[in-house]
């Protein structure tokens, strides 16, 4: 077992009413799975996504990643934990425009204050099995969209999670750079990284073999 | 880790041009004028600093009782340094000290020096250090020390050591020997001379021997290591009583109130390192050091207002940073890292800043020195402790000012900065508060500017009482008879159409070419009261040049032998001696009577800020003028001048004319 979510509430206050952002989820995540994440606009998938990334909290209930219990865990603790095992890809895939692609796909490694050499190492390597060898110098905003988000779904991948937290990944992508992004995820899935991904397309979601729908918070 | 920080600043330098130029200017522009405002301030503290002695070294005064409150006096009588030195304990050396300038004849030409008449133990004192010669300067009375900058003034190229040279001492050539060279005085001493003369030789000596009426010269006191001025003090009242009981019996019987530890007079002593800044307060004579304050206040607030300005426009700024956080945070970055990184971009800008504004402080220097009239020098920071506060000072400013926004930024929660959603509840209080003071102070030197620069108008533009603007003032050079060069000048100017008027006087009205004012006060028993009045030798003409009002009565005339006996008085004055018609009154001196002949309306002989004190106007041939006063007509004043000029140089040969017209000299009060 990866994670396990149970009986999780968020809510906000608001003018003395408390909206409920989500409401009794239960959830096991299995090693190996990729999950699709369903639902309309502010049924909480976003929220949900976060939440199993550690960026966010939530207001009851229990969360376990790994057998450890990250409800009770110290912030610095939780961030070891994600800063290892969990990596993120964006909508708008949120590369440091001032660092080139080499740098970009790094900087994860010098949180993770890994040596120099590996560092190189690592970073030629995701290079390579990308394709993006001579891309390396250039800036994010040099790169096509399709370019950007695999240099974003390359920096996920560089420090080895267990996990992939994907928030729309082909949302800002047409349909072929799409699809190609799709087809990472199905293969990096196959080589046993699990992926949790929010998505609106029916069809990326077929990629998934579980798919969570969300309505009002709740998982139907 | 921190290479990638560095990188990451400097490319997002390079990205925002205009924000990190504006912000780097206005940096550098303040971190230049705080630079030069603070050196100021610290060349102002450091004035004879360089006297090994300097912690055992103080200036003497002497404060005396007055039924009007206590009166100090920086001038002392001849005796005192021995008496000093030789009855009050503690005390390991005084020495005579005299400011005067000295006229030096070479052939056709004289040089007019400045001249010291020191104690041979000045040397020893003071640290003065001797480049050629005799280490101890002034063995023999005869024997004088010249300064390297004069000796290269006066004699050129030529070799100076042990040359024999002519003093004009009371119209007598005096022959002495130059028997060592100073190095040139540093420019934070606060002792000024070209030529250094034993006492003994000055005019004055022979007629003031053991008299203790006659105050004409400094006396500085070196006291013994574990000596402590206020002990001095107190041991110096007996002293004084031993050898002024007449005059303190006299206070006394006045019903002049004793001071605080019953004394009527007695000596203090002045820090030499507080000589420079000293001022005179309740009859004591203090340092004041608003100045520096005023010089480190303003330094500061100028770094205030560039700091708050850096901060808003960092946190401004960092809107479009949010996303770059989010990210970090999410990548793993802990606040701490992400705090770190933020502020070295401050600290990038500010030492960037901080460097320039060195450059720029260095640039603007020698203006710097030139209107503020200060001889500072970056030199001054070469100094280990120096540079280590300058660096901690640039770090600690960047901590608050680059520290506040790297802070907000830090904090900041990962989802919110992801989003790029500014949270701005309350957090803008303290950058609204910011801004209120960055606007405070601006306002605050605004204002103090144009208030500054109205006072002034009003100083320059204000009626003083006396011809200004077209009366020029000429320091006379002394070496003939006073009265008969300006007989002379006179003759040979009054023809000349636009000269109005000529004449003479022992003191100058501002600060003129010479840059030396001075002061003569005397005082008398008038009617059982004691009266105190500034003394003014002056020829003839005075009041008619100066275009001073004549209330009552008439001006001197040179016709009348009687007029020698006279004094002409101003309001101030005829008040003092409380006599309802002064022109009728007579004042002894000395058992002579002098006759009061006339009564001018005040006028400010002395700086804008002093009350008019009393005043009289004495014609006495036997007391010598310093200054030639040439009235002008407002039409062609070049002309004018360069007539005088032409006189001068066919009547004083070989010597400059250094004239300068009233307006001139009161405006150099300001500065």
């Amino acid at each position: 077992m990866l994670l396990q979510l149970n009986n999780i509430f968020k809510w906000v206050n608001s003018g003395g009413q408390r909206i409920f952002l989500l409401k009794d989820i239960n959830l096991t995540v299995e090693e190996g799975e990729f999950i699709s994440i369903m639902g309309p606009s502010g049924s909480g998938k976003s929220t949900l996504l976060y939440l199993l990334g550690m960026l966010d909290g939530f207001d009851e209930g229990e969360y376990h990643f790994l057998e450890e219990p990250v409800h009770t865990m110290k912030e610095k603790h939780r961030s070891n934990l994600y800063k290892e095992y969990i990596g993120f890809v964006f909508q708008s895939y949120h590369l440091l425009d001032e660092l080139t692609v080499w740098e970009n796909l790094e900087m994860p490694l010098l949180y993770k204050k890994i040596g120099s050499a590996e560092r190189k190492a690592k970073v030629a390597d995701m290079l390579d099995r990308f394709n993006i060898v001579a891309k390396k110098d250039l800036f994010p905003p040099q790169l096509s969209g399709g370019q950007q988000q695999l240099v974003g779904v390359a920096r996920a991948l560089i420090s080895n999670p267990k996990l992939i937290l994907a928030d729309e990944p082909t949302g800002n992508l047409n349909s072929k750079q799409g699809e190609e992004i799709m087809e990472l995820f199905k293969q990096l899935n196959s080589e046993g990284v699990t992926i949790i991904q929010v998505t609106h397309s029916e069809k990326n979601a077929s990629y998934a073999s579980r798919v969570i729908n969300l309505l009002d918070g709740r998982m139907i | 880790m921190f290479k990638n920080y560095f990188i990451i600043a400097w490319r997002n330098l390079i990205r925002n041009k205009t924000f990190s130029v504006l912000n780097i200017l206005g940096l550098s522009v303040s971190f230049g004028v705080a630079v030069l405002l603070c050196l100021a301030a610290l060349f102002e503290l450091s004035y004879d600093s360089f006297h090994e002695n300097v912690d055992d070294m103080y200036q003497l005064y002497s404060s005396e009782q007055f039924v009007k409150g206590p009166e100090v006096s920086l001038s002392n009588p001849e005796p005192m340094a021995q008496v000093v030195k030789n009855e009050i304990p503690g005390v390991h050396d005084a020495v005579r000290y005299l400011d005067d300038s000295a006229l030096l004849v070479k052939g056709e030409n004289n040089f007019t020096l400045d001249g010291a008449w020191v104690d041979p133990g000045f040397f020893s004192m003071f640290t003065f250090p001797v480049a050629e010669g005799n280490p101890q300067p002034l063995a023999e009375k005869s024997h004088v020390a010249i300064t390297k900058a004069a000796a290269k003034n006066v004699f050129g190229d030529a070799k100076v050591l042990g040359k024999t040279i002519q003093l004009l001492i009371d119209g007598e050539q005096k022959s002495f020997e130059i028997t060592s060279i100073l190095e040139d005085l540093p420019e934070n001493s606060s002792l000024g001379f070209e030529l250094v003369i034993n006492f003994e030789n000055h005019v004055e000596y022979e007629n003031s021997l053991g008299q203790w009426n006659q105050k004409y010269h400094e006396v500085y006191v070196q006291l013994e290591p574990n000596m402590s001025p206020a002990t001095f003090h107190k041991n110096s009242a007996e002293v004084m009583k031993k050898y002024l009981g007449d005059s303190i019996e006299n206070t006394i019987s006045q019903g002049t109130p004793p001071d605080a530890d019953g004394n009527y007079v007695s000596l203090r002593l002045l820090p030499m390192s507080d000589r420079e800044s000293m001022m005179v307060k309740d009859g004591l004579v203090t340092a004041n050091h608003n100045m520096v304050y005023l010089l480190f206040g303003v330094a500061f607030l100028i770094l205030i207002i560039a700091c708050v300005n850096f901060t808003n426009m960092s946190i401004a700024k960092s809107v479009q940073r949010l996303k770059e956080i989010g990210m970090r945070k999410t990548l793993g970055a802990p606040k701490k890292q992400l705090f770190v990184q933020l502020w070295c971009e401050s600290l990038i800008i500010f030492l960037i800043s901080a460097l320039l504004g060195i450059i720029l402080g260095r640039i603007c220097l020698d203006t710097f020195n030139t209107i503020f009239r200060t001889q500072v020098s970056l030199d001054q920071f070469a100094s280990i402790p120096m540079l280590l506060g300058f660096v901690f000072f640039v770090l600690l400013i960047t901590f608050l000012s680059g520290g506040y926004p790297a802070m907000i930024m830090s904090r900041m929660g990962t989802i919110q900065a992801l989003k790029g959603k500014w949270d701005s509840n309350g957090k803008n209080r303290l950058r609204n508060a910011l801004i209120v003071v960055q606007f405070c102070i601006s306002i605050l030197f605004i204002s103090g500017t144009l208030i500054l620069w109205q006072q002034t108008n009003y100083m320059k533009n204000k009626d003083l009482g006396f011809n200004k603007d077209f009366v020029i003032s000429v320091p006379l050079s002394g070496n003939a008879s006073s009265y008969e060069f300006i007989e002379l000048f006179r003759n040979e100017l009054i023809n000349q159409p636009g000269i109005l008027s000529v004449s003479g006087a022992d003191d100058n009205l501002g600060y003129g070419e010479d840059g030396s004012i001075s002061k003569s006060v005397m005082g008398f028993d008038h009617k059982g009261k004691n009266v105190k009045t500034n003394v003014l030798t002056v020829d003839a003409d005075y009041v008619k040049t100066l275009d001073i009002n004549l209330l009552e009565g008439r001006s001197f005339d040179a016709t009348r032998a009687a007029d020698s006996l006279a004094f002409i008085v101003n309001e101030s004055m005829a008040k003092d001696l409380g006599e309802e018609r002064p022109l009728e009154a007579t004042i002894m001196l000395d058992s002579t009577p002098f006759k009061i002949i006339g009564v001018v309306e005040d006028y400010h002989f002395e700086e804008l800020n002093k009350s008019i004190e009393p005043i009289t106007l004495i014609m006495n041939p036997t007391w010598g003028l310093y200054y030639a006063y040439v009235k002008v007509a407002p039409r062609n004043l070049t002309n004018s001048y360069d007539f005088i000029e032409k006189t001068w140089n066919r009547l004083q040969p070989g010597t400059e004319l250094r004239g300068s017209f009233l307006n001139e000299n009161v405006d150099s009060t300001f500065r």
